[in-house]
């Protein structure tokens, strides 16, 4: 799955947040999506001509994203969620264990697949092309996943 | 409103066929959305002809919740051919009408609209570029006095502030010369507004002020994060004072303070001529109540608090005058007043050449008796300010 809009030249990216949980306490509330998104948004906006909006927009899609860990991440294991940042964007990522069992192809992650009303990232793809973010996705044998999404500081607000 | 819960609200003003979608709607599962939902197929249904959807208030909304809506808009279309839906989104959220477009391809008798006006009846107005320059001059001239008014009512240096309808923003720099906040927010509705403020910030080499653009009647910003929050001069123009207000108590900090200041524009005075000038600024209020604002708002300062929810209260009046400075500046001031008020504002309303004629003469009175070397012109100013209880 990659929904291409303005991809940045790969540039060295710089850590600027790290954030790992056990799934059992992300999971024991479902208001935690939206805490763990608004306090993202708030550090990808930190930097932003105008934070407060930029925030506002940036938290729709981190929210979906939080929200495709929350109901896909294996009990047992760790959420782990990244922010980095390069001279053009910043990236935000989710990295989970799905459900071994799942019938949903998160290793071979394709559109055909990923369009399927069904799968966890179908909301999150339409989302994501309706506000022209970048994001993709990578699976390893491991079955861990990761959701990627990048904001470039200079669009969609204004 | 909590800043991290699914806390909305839908209204239907059947007067307006208008179905209104405010707050954050991120539910875990549709059935959550049930009462939303079944307000808004109701309402769709009972409506003829056009009826508006105004999601200008809906500042956040979860794909789960945004699938309900969808399948309610589109059930709705393919049952009413004939009936329009218009879908309202404001341009101050960012998503929302990229989203909603995704649903408007499919469906000819669905539109989305994106509004960046209309925040509050006089907005026109107030937001002419023409008025820049004055607003400048104007808060020079009140500078003089809420410096030291700001401090009596809690503001001190290293506390983070909001200013909210911050309009060209000079006021904000002012703030952060001379009391240096940790951080300092300045919100308004007009981008044309912060294009200046944010030229002038850079012109001036002043970092760190968070120019935003936003609606004050729903922000963005979460709950508590303030400590100082100032709205000047802008509850008076607004239909609905008590909204903004419970969005200024809403971000400021628990034991924190909301400042604002409003006029009583009937009481502006000024000698000699002082029967005429009375006259042309008791029409002044007359004339903004007619757009649905108040310019006699000041004396109300305390209930409005109070009824806001904040205690500790201090009310306290100014008098900018002639004599604060250069007298020229207020002169300037007041023919701005006079080409605003006596020009599209009476010609908006219908008002007949001769009274245009006659509320004219009491500003030229007014600037006469600002420049006279022996007059005097006044301008009262209502400040107050609450804190918000622990």
């Amino acid at each position: 799955m990659t929904v291409q809009h303005l991809s940045p030249k790969p540039m060295e990216f710089q850590d600027m947040m790290a954030l790992s949980l056990d799934v059992s306490f992300f999971t024991s509330e479902f208001r935690l999506c939206d805490v763990i998104a608004e306090y993202l948004a708030d550090i990808v906006a930190q930097s932003h001509e105008d934070p407060a909006r930029y925030a506002n927009f940036s938290s729709q899609l981190i929210n979906e994203i939080v929200e495709v860990a929350f109901s896909s991440a294996r009990a047992m294991s760790k959420v782990d969620f990244k922010l980095v940042k390069n001279g053009l964007c910043i990236r935000f990522s989710v990295g989970f264990l799905y459900e071994k069992d799942s019938s949903m192809p998160w290793a071979t992650l394709c559109e055909p697949a990923a369009a399927s009303p069904r799968h966890p990232v179908h909301d999150l793809i339409a989302l994501a092309q309706a506000i022209e973010v970048d994001i993709h996705a990578e699976a390893d044998a491991d079955d861990r996943v990761l959701l990627v999404a990048d904001f470039h500081a200079r669009e969609a607000v204004h | 409103m909590s800043r991290f819960a699914s806390s909305f609200s839908v209204e239907f003003n059947e007067l307006n066929q208008e179905i209104v979608l405010s707050g954050r709607m991120r539910p875990r599962i549709s059935e959550e959305m049930a009462s939303v939902t079944d307000v808004v197929r109701r309402s769709l249904l009972e409506s003829q002809n056009t009826v508006y959807v105004n999601l200008k208030r809906l500042t956040h909304l979860n794909m789960t919740a945004f699938r309900c809506l969808e399948d309610t808009l589109i059930n709705a279309c393919k049952a009413g051919p004939q009936r329009n839906i218009v879908i309202v989104t404001s341009s101050v959220i960012a998503w929302s009408a990229p989203l909603f477009k995704t649903l408007a391809s499919g469906l000819p008798n669905l539109v989305v609209e994106i509004y960046d006006s209309a925040f509050y009846p006089g907005q026109t107005f107030v937001e002419d570029e023409s008025f820049i320059p004055i607003l400048r001059t104007q808060t020079k001239m009140t500078w003089r006095h809420e410096r030291e008014i700001l401090r009596r009512h809690g503001l001190r240096d290293g506390m983070a502030v909001a200013d909210i309808c911050c309009g060209i923003g000079d006021f904000a720099t002012l703030v952060k010369r001379h009391f240096n906040p940790t951080r300092l927010l300045a919100l308004d509705h007009s981008k044309k507004s912060l294009e200046y403020a944010r030229q002038v910030a850079e012109d001036f080499g002043l970092k760190s002020i968070e120019y935003t653009y936003g609606d004050a009647s729903q922000m963005l910003m979460a709950d508590s994060q303030f400590d100082f929050v100032t709205c000047r001069h802008s509850l008076q123009i607004f239909d609905r004072p008590d909204v903004l207000l419970r969005e200024l108590y809403r971000i400021c900090k628990p034991g924190g303070r909301v400042y604002i200041t409003n006029e009583k524009n009937s009481h502006c005075l000024g000698e000699p001529h002082s029967e005429t000038i009375r006259w042309t600024y008791e029409q002044v209020a007359k004339l903004f109540s007619h757009f649905d604002m108040d310019v006699e708002m000041g004396p109300k300062s305390r209930r409005l608090l109070t009824d806001a929810g904040f205690d500790a209260i201090q009310v306290e009046t100014f008098m900018v005058t002639n004599l604060d400075g250069d007298p020229r500046d207020f002169a300037d001031v007041i023919e701005a007043w006079e080409n605003v008020y006596a020009g599209q504002m009476a010609v908006r309303r219908g008002d007949p050449p001769e009274f245009i004629r006659r509320f004219r003469q009491g500003f030229k009175d007014h600037v006469l008796a600002a420049l006279h070397p022996k007059g005097y012109a006044g301008w009262p100013i209502w400040a107050a300010s609450g804190r918000k209880p622990y």
